[in-house]
This record gives C-alpha cells, sequence and structure tokens, in this order.
C-alpha cells in the first residue's frame, strides 16, 4: 500500500467530499471525537483494521452494526497497541506466505480515548514503540473518561470540573504531556491535531500514512457532554484551544518537534474557559484569579519556552 | 404498587427525576426501586427511567411492562414506536405529558381510552423533569409536599442554591396545580412470580467459529440505525443562499450526514441527522437555519 501518491493538503478544497464513515453511530451530538475519526478516516481510506480499546468509541460497533468498511477489533482499556501487534504480525504472516498481495495490505490503527492512551494503555504503546511496531495511533482525547460520565484522567486540563473533581479548585493535577513522553521514545512520528483544523489533520493523517513504524496522534476533542458546552459549538471551541495556544498543533519527526500552526497573537485563555460549564467554577460566583492566572501563566511559558528554541 | 415510567430524552434529567420521585416515596416510608434504561444513553437519545414504590418488600425486578402511570417529557416521542412510550398502557393508565397542546388534542391523537392529563410546556424546558416530578407525586397522593421539598433539596443538593431553588419551585408549583386530580393513581395489583411466563428454552445450533462468531460481514451497516430520531432541531440549507463553498458544513458534520451532491451542493441526511446544529454555526453564508423538529413544513 505504500506504491500510493501522497496527496497534498493545502486548502478547503483539498479534502475529500465524500464521507467513508458510515451515519448512525451512537456517538452525542455534536461530538468532538466522531468528528476527528471521521476526518482521519477519509484520509486513511479503507483499507484499515481499527483497534479500538474501550472508551467512547467502543460504542461505534455495536453489533450487528459498525460505521466502519472494514475490520474494528476490540480489545480491554490497557491493550489496543498489544492487539495491533497481533493483527500487524497476521498481516505479515499471510504477506509471507503469499496468502495476500501487497495491495491487500491494511494500515493498523489503534483507536483510543485519553484515559487508554495517557493511563491505562500507556505501558504497552510503549513497549510497541519499543518493538518498532508498524502502526498508527489514533488518540481522540475528550480530556476525562466521558464515556462513564467525565470523570478525571491524566488528561484532564487543571482546574477543571469533573464528576471526580467537584471542588471549588476543579481537578488539581496537571494535564499529562502525552505528546514529549511518546516522542521520548523516538519513534518515526509523533503528531497533534484538532479537528477543528481539519487541513492541518488531512496533512499530518497523510505524513503518518505514508512512513513506517510506530505514528502516534494525539486529536483534541471537544465533548459538549463532558465539557459542558451546547453541541453546535464543538468547532468554536476546538478553534479557541488553538487560538488561546492551550492547545499546540504540532508535530515530531528525526528527533525535531516543529510547531505547524503558531497562533500570531493568542487570545486570553479565558476566552476559551469562559465557554464551558466545566469552567465555570472560575467565574462565578466570583473569579477565581489565583487559578486563571495559573492557567494562562503555564500557556505563556510554554510559547515563550517554544520562541526561545525557535530563536 | 405503584409502577411508574419516565420517558424523555438523554439530557432532560429523567433519572433524575426517577430518582427524586423515589426519595420522596422513601421519605413516606415506602419501599422504593428506582433506575434509568441504560442503553445508548446519549444526549437527545430516548430513554427512560422508572419507580416502584409499595408498603411491602418489592420482589419485581426488571422494566415495568404494566405501569400505573407513564411520564413524558418531550412529547415528540410519542408517535415514534421505537421509545415505548405506550408500551403496556392499559384504561387504568394515567398518562402525563408535558406538551403545549391540549389534553383533547393527545386523547385523539393517541385514542386514549384512559386519563391523560398535559403539564404546558415550561418556557425554560430543562426543568420539565424536575416540574413533571411535583406532579406525579400529587398524582399519586400519598406523598406530602414536605417530603417532595425534602426529596429535591436531597437529589439537587450539589447542584448551587440557585439552581436548587429554582427547580424546588417549579416542582411545587407543579404539585399544587394537580391539586383536583390528587390521587387519581391508584396502586397495582402486585404480581405473583407464577403469572409471570416460564422462560423458554433457547436452542443455538452449533456453527463453526467463522459463522457462529459475532462478526459483521457487510462495510458501513450502522446507516441502518436511525439516529435522526434523536433531532429536536432541524437544520434545514437555503440553496438560494448557499455558496457552494469547499463543504465546510459536510467537513465539520460528526456524523457523516451531509452529503455532497454531483453539483457541489451539500444535501442534509435526516434519517442520521442528530441536530447538533454545528452546520447552522460554521456556514460560511449563514445559509443553513434550525427549525423546530415539530414545525408541519417537512423538507
Amino acid at each position: 500500500m505504500k506504491d500510493e501518491a501522497i496527496t497534498v493538503y493545502k486548502h478547503m478544497k483539498d479534502l475529500p467530499s465524500s464521507r467513508l464513515l458510515g451515519t448512525g453511530t451512537p456517538m452525542c451530538a455534536g461530538c468532538g471525537g466522531l468528528l476527528a475519526v471521521h476526518q482521519a478516516y477519509d484520509i486513511l481510506g479503507e483499507k484499515t483494521v481499527f483497534v479500538n480499546a474501550a472508551g467512547c468509541m467502543t460504542l461505534l460497533a455495536v453489533y450487528p452494526y459498525t460505521p466502519f468498511r472494514g475490520s474494528w477489533l476490540y480489545t480491554a482499556m490497557a491493550s489496543a497497541p498489544a492487539g495491533a501487534q497481533g493483527v500487524r504480525d497476521a498481516l505479515d504472516i499471510q504477506l509471507a506466505k503469499g496468502r495476500i498481495q501487497p495491495e491487500e495490505d491494511l494500515q493498523v490503527v489503534v483507536l483510543t480515548g485519553d484515559g487508554a492512551a495517557y493511563g491505562m494503555g500507556l505501558s504497552s504503546t510503549s513497549s510497541a514503540i519499543e518493538h518498532g511496531l508498524d502502526f498508527i495511533y489514533l488518540c481522540y482525547d475528550n480530556e476525562g473518561y466521558a464515556n462513564t460520565g467525565q470523570q478525571s484522567s491524566p488528561a484532564t486540563p487543571h482546574g477543571a470540573k469533573t464528576a471526580t473533581s467537584t471542588g471549588a479548585q476543579g481537578f488539581g493535577g496537571h494535564k499529562k504531556d502525552l505528546f514529549a513522553i511518546w516522542a521520548a521514545h523516538r519513534p518515526a512520528y509523533v503528531a497533534t491535531v484538532i479537528a477543528t483544523e481539519p487541513v492541518d489533520l488531512a496533512r499530518k493523517i497523510e505524513k503518518a500514512k505514508n512512513l513506517k513504524g510506530p505514528r502516534l496522534i494525539i486529536a483534541l476533542s471537544p465533548c459538549p457532554t463532558g465539557w459542558d458546552f451546547d453541541p453546535q459549538e464543538t468547532v468554536e471551541i476546538g478553534r479557541l484551544a488553538v487560538k488561546t495556544g492551550m492547545w499546540p498543533l504540532k508535530e515530531y519527526e528525526n528527533g525535531r518537534v516543529t510547531h505547524t500552526k503558531v497562533p500570531p497573537q493568542r487570545a486570553p485563555v479565558e476566552e476559551y474557559l469562559e465557554r464551558q460549564g466545566r469552567f465555570a467554577h472560575l467565574f462565578k460566583p466570583e473569579r477565581n484569579e489565583a487559578v486563571l492566572a495559573e492557567i494562562q501563566a503555564g500557556v505563556d511559558e510554554y510559547w515563550a519556552e517554544v520562541e526561545k528554541i525557535n530563536d | 404498587m405503584y409502577r411508574i415510567r419516565f420517558h424523555g430524552r438523554g439530557g432532560q434529567g429523567m433519572k433524575t427525576a426517577s430518582r427524586i420521585l423515589g426519595s420522596a416515596f422513601f421519605l413516606q416510608g415506602y419501599e422504593v426501586q428506582d433506575a434509568p434504561r441504560y442503553g445508548a444513553e446519549r444526549r437527545g437519545a430516548p430513554i427512560f427511567a422508572y419507580v416502584r414504590a409499595a408498603r411491602q418488600p418489592i420482589q419485581e425486578r426488571g422494566i415495568i411492562l404494566a405501569p400505573d402511570l407513564v411520564i413524558v417529557a418531550d412529547d415528540s416521542l410519542l408517535p415514534m414506536p421505537a421509545a415505548g412510550v405506550l408500551q403496556g398502557v392499559t384504561p387504568r393508565t394515567t398518562l402525563l405529558i408535558h406538551s403545549s397542546e391540549a389534553p383533547e388534542t393527545w386523547r385523539q391523537r393517541l385514542n386514549i381510552a384512559g386519563s391523560l392529563l398535559t403539564l404546558s410546556a415550561q418556557a425554560e424546558p430543562h426543568f420539565a423533569g424536575t416540574a413533571l416530578t411535583g406532579a406525579a407525586a400529587r398524582l399519586v397522593g400519598v406523598i406530602m409536599r414536605s417530603a417532595l421539598e425534602q426529596a429535591v433539596r436531597q437529589e439537587l443538593a450539589g447542584l448551587g442554591e440557585e439552581t436548587l431553588s429554582a427547580n424546588l419551585a417549579q416542582a411545587l408549583a407543579a404539585y399544587d396545580g394537580m391539586a383536583a386530580h390528587a390521587g387519581q393513581v391508584s396502586e397495582g395489583e402486585a404480581s405473583a412470580a407464577v403469572a409471570c411466563p416460564r422462560p423458554d428454552w433457547v436452542d443455538l445450533p452449533l456453527d463453526e467459529a467463522d459463522a457462529a462468531a459475532a462478526a459483521i460481514h457487510a462495510g458501513a451497516t450502522s446507516v441502518e440505525v436511525r439516529t435522526g430520531l434523536w433531532r429536536t432541531l432541524r437544520p434545514v440549507i437555503d440553496y438560494a443562499r448557499c455558496k457552494r463553498c469547499w463543504w465546510v458544513c459536510s467537513e465539520f458534520c460528526p456524523d457523516s450526514a451531509i452529503k455532497v451532491s454531483a453539483e457541489n451542493y451539500p444535501e442534509i441526511d435526516y434519517e442520521h441527522c442528530k441536530g447538533c446544529l454545528i452546520c447552522v454555526a460554521q456556514c460560511p453564508s449563514h445559509a443553513i437555519t434550525p427549525i423546530p423538529e415539530s414545525s408541519e413544513v417537512k423538507p
């Protein structure tokens, strides 16, 4: 499948106009994760097999229904990369024995939420990268255990209210830097994406598709149910995550990190936070200046570091 | 034993409503069961919750098949067979519908012989759950106003004083408003285990593993699931204003429910559109507007 020409995605008009992912999934209306999956699937194409760890997307394929054109394998929360290893090995054996032709080969894609990617499945992902497994990891990061009612996960941002952090300060921990953890393994490719920047997403998926070895992608996925905002605002909230600098779009390749979209003038983080019910306690009944300043300082510090390296 | 079923859409607070009613019964000294039905528990999807309350230990389990009271928070669920609102409704069942239409209209439309009441649709629909609970508490006639108040306070304690008092006011107003119908819902007979149909022996033929496994042998079978039923607002494209841009609406539709025609016009698939309205928010030429699903003009 590596003989396909690389498509260049520069403008909206370069993106596919037909959809591979079927309608009728049980995802919530306005799901930012499903948005990323449909965009990625349009680029990956039909010759893809998904290995899905437990999470919201588990409900995509509930027997006898599936939105995918090809195979889907369900694994326990921590073991999707191990499942992908099995599928890849099986394909390699079939290829070696001549039972399938090279053009019938499939791209093996792990699909998990942040609960598996940042937490429970990190160990098996680490092993898969160490073994040089030829696979793509696509994480839809909705910053909590959204399928079970938005309990906090290692991807939950500081100060957010979740089902397990209901106090006045919200979540006390800090979002784990999974990009850095993955990149430290020196895999073939790591990228962050968001469906509200579809051209950037398409370009990165296309790049990953045409590389070999471990390729890992994190898609920040605004979640109307878990983050508490109106479903029609999914795209707007996602854009604000990028504009405020809270979700840096970047990629790692050959030991180098490149930022693919640097917000020219970062909007204050408040513009992103105040639109979401999970941060409402930082604004009402009175503003929690300390936590708001802490979040802003974290973002400013990150981008100051980026500028220092780029200078 | 009282058997009460709540029907609504995910996000309308049916689970909370059943908990409040259950707690109110409990405070009156009843033994209580209350549970939501976990299915595709998603915003907008049809869901139901149920309450059983009795003076004696409750041996019944599972969903309620012979309800004494059926409560409907969203009247667009009534004509939908899949929602099962009218399942097991007999002339002795009372129906309580949250609707801006008159009871007489619904009685004729549904051809219902039994009692049918409406609670007029509130200006703020997110209070429907608590208002209906207040009305239900009066309809059964055995719940004191103070028990209802205590139950609301107990169940909504985590939501802050402002939200709590607004909900409480709605519940108590509905309780007072149902005074004329107090005690109209009566307890159904306790059912004995012997009355239940005996479980059938199911023979599963022994097939080869590749035929017997839960494998799906076709692609994109999910199109059989009509998620268009979740919608309460319908996005409608004004083709006179559509600029045939690079399919922004289709690209940003999470559900693949906007196709692009050969002439580059977007077409909304209403069988599957869940009504998230991202297309309305993102259309560069503002050519898509939402209209209530209940309006008569179908596209």
